[in-house]
């Protein structure tokens, strides 16, 4: 289902690229390349999803979302940076934003947290059933207990935490990066492959016993968990 | 105005300052007292006569003088004068004024002396036109006294002279001294770090400015070093990674297999992702030795925070086929400091020790001791030796025998940019056999 995106970004070639991925992926994306209008267009229209560069002409990136928020558009904004040590990454999540993204990023890697927060903004507007079920894996974030095919899988807290964040994006694709970010509260690279052998413990729980896997290595991205369909 | 000049004025108003404050005190407790008492006694003793003159008549008076002078006080005098001030009676052969009323301070000839003498008397004219005098002389404390006002006064210009000249000698040394500090200060402006101000050896106030300033050079001279060595070897490890690079994307180009061609462009996103973990590495080392991170210091829980690496690590440890130890002190104060970088350090010191030391154990730990909290890792590897130690800290400076271990080049120096970020240090010590490799902070600084 395609969603409506507004990108905020001067530099041209970037922008061509994302716009011309995002479009191939079924979104609408509105285009602007400096700040002031950027900001005109988020509060007159109504986006799904803003992307922002941190450094356009005219009104910075952080002010314009400092702006949106204090004008109560509550519309969840990536935004893009060159800027790439810990602490600019925070500033950046600390004035409002929900996820960040350091240049140079891999298309995945965007594709995946624009997937991840787009399913976000869609799961606020829906809040009905607590469980979280994906295929035969039944998750109950109040119990904190996880089944599958009806049988109690035993968890660390620390795996349930990465099972119920790779259950709210269920069939999307999940970085390494975001894991580290969203699961660890981490904001840097550790270079060493730490995820890759949680998840890897994880999938042999999950998977232990069962024929079909659930959790996928999607190579080049990250993982996904879902029926492989 | 000069400082010299300011300098010299100064000592001199103080010296002079100084000076009259003594002389002052010396002449109040002396001069003072004794004149007051002077002054008490002869009117007190006018007082008398003029009683006598006052219930009888001039020839009681007369008489009243002859009386009095039977005892014959060489320092009084009493005496009746003629209008025009020649004496009549009493022990004064003259007086060198004109006689006025009331309270005088003058000299004048006793009866029977070749000389006058100073004194301090009254005058009072009678009915007759005749004048009654009563009087006292100085005698030998007051002329005493005078002798010592007089030689107040003289070293008062004395104070003053010498006080002009300290003075002018103390503004020399100071403008010597600081012109030494200025000249050093030129060279270093003009591009020379090589130069110091000199030490006079005295210990002193200078000496202590010149030593401080001396360490903020060479402060400054390690640190542009360091930034040059940093971008020499930036340089140098850049190479490599760029060549590989390049050379994957001309074979990447040149490939017919549609397979391999993918094969060889994983490898270049590979290669470019090292390449911007070490130019973001830098970029974190320099903001951490800017300290510009205070900003999102917080208060934590330093055994939480290495718990929760060591249940990061556990599994990763544990697949190198390595025991994960978790040595956390039981109750330990909060540390007020950045998470995420002291995190990236501890994990630096970990990525290290799996990098480098393949030993059976690594303990991951969290020690008080005294006022320094040591947050680190110790492994039972080949450790570092102690000369190798300074090096090992160095930006990019990886041991050359470890060379050949891809990554880890910017570890320590990041650990110890940390460090210093949180006023601490990091340590590097012995474990018999193997490296204990600690951010070491005291807690009061962390406060």
């Amino acid at each position: 289902m395609g969603r409506k995106i507004l990108l905020v970004e001067d530099d041209r070639e970037t922008a061509d690229y994302l716009i011309r991925g995002l479009t191939e992926e079924g979104h609408s994306v509105e285009h602007v390349s400096d700040g002031r209008e950027g900001l005109f267009l988020a509060t007159g229209q109504t986006f799904d999803l803003i992307i922002l560069d941190r450094m356009v002409p005219a009104l910075d990136g952080l002010s314009v979302l400092k702006a949106l928020r204090a004008a109560n558009v509550e519309t969840p904004v990536l935004i893009l940076s060159a800027l790439a040590s810990v602490s600019d990454r925070i500033e950046g999540l600390e004035s409002g934003s929900d996820d960040y993204l350091v240049k140079p990023f891999s298309f995945a890697e965007l594709l995946a947290r624009v997937n991840a927060l787009l399913r976000r903004s869609e799961a606020r507007s829906s809040a009905a059933d607590p469980r979280l079920i994906v295929g035969d894996l039944e998750i109950d974030p109040l119990a904190r207990t996880v089944k599958r095919g009806g049988r109690l899988i035993e968890l660390k807290p620390r795996e349930y935490k990465l099972l119920e964040y790779f259950a709210r994006n269920k069939g999307r694709v999940v970085t390494r990066t975001m894991l580290l970010e969203q699961v660890w509260d981490y904001h840097f690279d550790p270079g060493t492959n730490v995820i890759d052998v949680h998840v890897s413990r994880l999938r042999r729980k999950l998977e232990d016993g069962f024929d079909e896997p659930i959790l996928h290595t999607v190579r080049g991205a990250g993982y996904r968990l879902g029926q492989s369909s | 105005m000069p400082t010299g000049l300011k300098v010299a004025l100064l000592a001199a108003l103080l010296s002079l300052a100084a000076n009259i404050a003594v002389v002052g005190f010396i002449r109040w407790q002396t001069y003072d007292d004794s004149a007051a008492r002077i002054h008490r006694d002869v009117i007190e003793e006018a007082a008398v006569l003029e009683a006598v003159y006052a219930t009888g008549d001039e020839a009681a008076l007369r008489r009243a003088i002859t009386d009095i002078l039977v005892v014959r006080d060489p320092h009084y005098f009493a005496a009746l004068l003629s209008p025009d001030g020649r004496p009549e009676a009493g022990n004064v052969a003259a007086i060198q004024r004109k006689p006025v009323a009331g309270y005088r301070i003058g000299r004048l000839r006793p009866l029977g002396a070749r000389t006058d003498v100073d004194a301090a008397y009254t005058l009072r004219r009678l009915d007759s036109g005749d004048w009654l005098l009563s009087g006292r002389s100085f005698g030998q404390r007051l002329a005493f006294e005078q002798t010592l006002e007089r030689s107040l006064l003289l070293a008062l210009a004395i104070a003053v002279l010498l006080g002009l000249g300290a003075g002018y000698v103390l503004a020399r040394y100071v403008n010597r001294r600081v012109r030494d500090i200025a000249t050093v200060a030129d060279r270093i402006g003009d591009g020379d770090m090589t130069h110091r101000v000199p030490l006079s050896g005295g210990d002193d106030a200078f000496d202590g400015l010149a030593r401080q300033i001396n360490r903020m050079l060479d402060r400054i001279a390690a640190l542009m070093e360091e930034l040059r060595l940093l971008t020499d070897c930036l340089a140098h490890d850049l190479r490599s990674p760029l060549g590989r690079l390049r050379a994957r994307i001309d074979a990447a180009l040149s490939a017919e297999d549609e397979a391999r061609r993918e094969a060889l462009l994983a490898g270049v996103v590979q290669e470019a992702d090292s390449l911007m973990r070490i130019l973001t590495t830098v970029l974190e080392i320099g903001r951490a030795e800017a300290m510009a991170s205070r900003a999102q210091f917080a208060s934590l829980d330093p055994g939480d925070l290495v718990a929760e690496l060591a249940e990061m690590y556990e599994p990763i440890v544990e697949e190198a086929g390595v025991e994960l130890r978790l040595d956390k002190a039981a109750a330990l104060p909060p540390l007020f400091g950045h998470r995420q970088l002291l995190a990236q350090a501890i994990t630096n010191l970990i990525d290290n020790a799996l990098a480098y030391a393949p030993g059976a154990e690594l303990t991951l730990f969290a020690r008080l001791e005294g006022d320094t909290l040591r947050l680190g890792v110790a492994d039972r590897g080949p450790g570092i030796a102690p000369e190798d130690r300074a090096e090992a800290r160095r930006q990019f400076g990886r041991l050359n025998a470890a060379r050949s271990t891809a990554g880890a080049g910017l570890g320590l120096a990041l650990v110890e940019a940390v460090a210093h970020l949180h006023h601490g240090q990091l340590e590097l010590e012995d474990n018999h056999p193997g490296l204990i490799a600690a951010l070491a902070i005291p807690v009061r600084a962390t406060r």
